[in-house]
């Protein structure tokens, strides 16, 4: 059965979408682009990061693109002053509660935190860094975890659980003391549900998930073969 | 090491947790239930890792979803508790009556350092046991109790207006039977 179609209005203009997309899923087709953090296309949308806040006329409240169905008759904001505080925000509360130092990253240049940084203008944040002390997991015999530069977006749960169905992700603890953790909280290198595809790494936005061997700047990921690969596997019968 | 986990086991509370499952079947949420029934049944109140592992298998729930659950929901113990639990409130109305400071002086007494190993909750959400493990201190946001300002749950039951030395003579007392 096709999909209904119903129209929407992004920014004032008006747009057909269908029935059951996300507002950013009928954004990107109307070619706007709206900013996201934890948003990977292939995967379950996770609402985890709150960078692709949107206004919806009628409500107060800032909806998630990436989680917000549309609706007949929808009429939505992607910019404005208002988003742009908020999103500028929401970054500078991410950047101080690891320790985001991009010059000595392997990911510095090629990392989607620091791009956002950027675009939105941070120079600096208004809040006070946390400085946390986090480990490093490096006892996968192929890559590495740094907690300092996750910003828990589950990207890496979400590529390993529905990719790779091996579900060696998920996150621990809650509030500030939430981790990605593998399995029961072993070290990496000991799961026995790994099975060293390396998906994650390449779904991770920042230096978190890296390869081992890889020096400052090093580290690019091919986000674009995990959405490859999910369209593929969905278009399996 | 891990491979091992089940075999610390022993033939008891396997079975235990077999049932626990059989009669929770399959359906979705029942790992909630499962942990609580299972923590319950433990002599100190807690989930060792051996169980959780076995959990995970038997359920066929990935490691990373149980663990994901037992840590995120307060109720859970990953540590052995204390014989006796003395939860204070921190919620805002007993803060404003004093409870950081209770709270405090119940740690010197008992002789409980705030260790901060980054995953324990930090100082507002802590749970400390002893070492002889006859008492568990722990927070709580708020009893709902705010009327009886400053609130600490002795064993579950609810002492209001609590100061240092009425919650010092119980724990003597406690303490006492314990012996
Ligand atoms: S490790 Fe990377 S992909 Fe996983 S939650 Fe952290 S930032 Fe996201
Ligand atoms: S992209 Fe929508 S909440 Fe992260
Ligand atoms: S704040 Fe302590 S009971 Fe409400």
């Amino acid at each position: 059965m096709p999909q209904k179609k119903i129209s929407i209005r992004i920014d004032g203009e008006l747009v057909t979408a269908l029935e059951g997309q996300t507002i950013l899923q009928a954004a990107q087709e109307a070619g706007k682009a709206i900013p996201t953090l934890c948003y990977l296309e292939g995967l379950s949308p996770a609402g985890a990061c709150r960078i692709c806040m949107v206004e919806v006329a009628g409500t107060e409240r800032l909806l998630p693109a990436c989680t917000t169905p549309v609706q007949e008759g929808l009429a939505v904001t992607t910019v404005s002053a208002r988003l742009t505080q908020y999103r500028r925000m929401t970054v500078e509360l991410l950047l101080i509660e690891r320790n985001h130092v991009c010059s000595v990253c392997v990911s510095n240049g090629h990392c989607e935190l620091q791009a956002m940084a950027t675009s939105l203008g941070i120079t600096n944040t208004r809040y006070w860094y946390d400085f946390p002390t986090l480990p490093v997991d490096m006892t996968h015999e192929r890559f590495v975890l740094d907690h300092n530069r996750c910003i828990l977006c589950t990207r890496c749960v979400r590529a390993c659980a529905e990719l790779e169905g091996a579900n060696v992700w998920d996150v621990g603890g809650r509030g500030i003391h939430t981790r990605v953790t593998s399995d029961l909280a072993q070290p990496w290198g000991e799961s026995p549900t790994c099975t060293s595809c390396g998906k994650c790494v390449q779904a991770c936005p920042t230096g978190a998930l890296a390869e081992k061997g890889a020096a400052v700047e090093e580290m690019t990921k091919r986000t674009d073969r995990l959405t490859r690969l999910a369209g593929s596997k969905r278009a399996q019968p | 090491m891990h491979n091992n986990l089940r075999d610390s086991l022993d033939e008891k509370e396997r079975a235990f947790i077999d049932q626990v499952i059989a009669e929770r079947s399959s359906r979705p949420g029942a790992l909630l239930g499962i942990l609580q029934a299972v923590q319950n049944h433990n002599p100190r109140n807690y989930l060792p890792m051996e169980t959780l592992h076995y959990v995970a298998a038997k359920t066929r729930v990935p490691p990373s979803q149980v663990y994901s659950v037992a840590t995120f929901y307060a109720l859970f113990n990953l540590q052995p508790q204390g014989e006796h639990t003395v939860s204070i409130c921190r919620g805002t109305a007993c803060h404003t009556r004093g409870s950081r400071e209770l709270l405090e002086s119940l740690v010197l007494e008992l002789g409980l350092g705030q260790r901060d190993d980054g995953d324990s909750g930090g100082a507002d959400k802590a749970t400390l046991t002893t070492a002889d493990g006859v008492f568990t201190v722990r927070t709580v946001a708020c009893f709902g109790q705010c009327a009886l300002a400053p609130v600490v749950e002795i064993n579950h039951s609810i002492c209001g207006h609590v100061n240092e030395h009425t919650l010092q003579r119980q724990l003597k007392e406690l303490a006492r039977e314990s012996d």
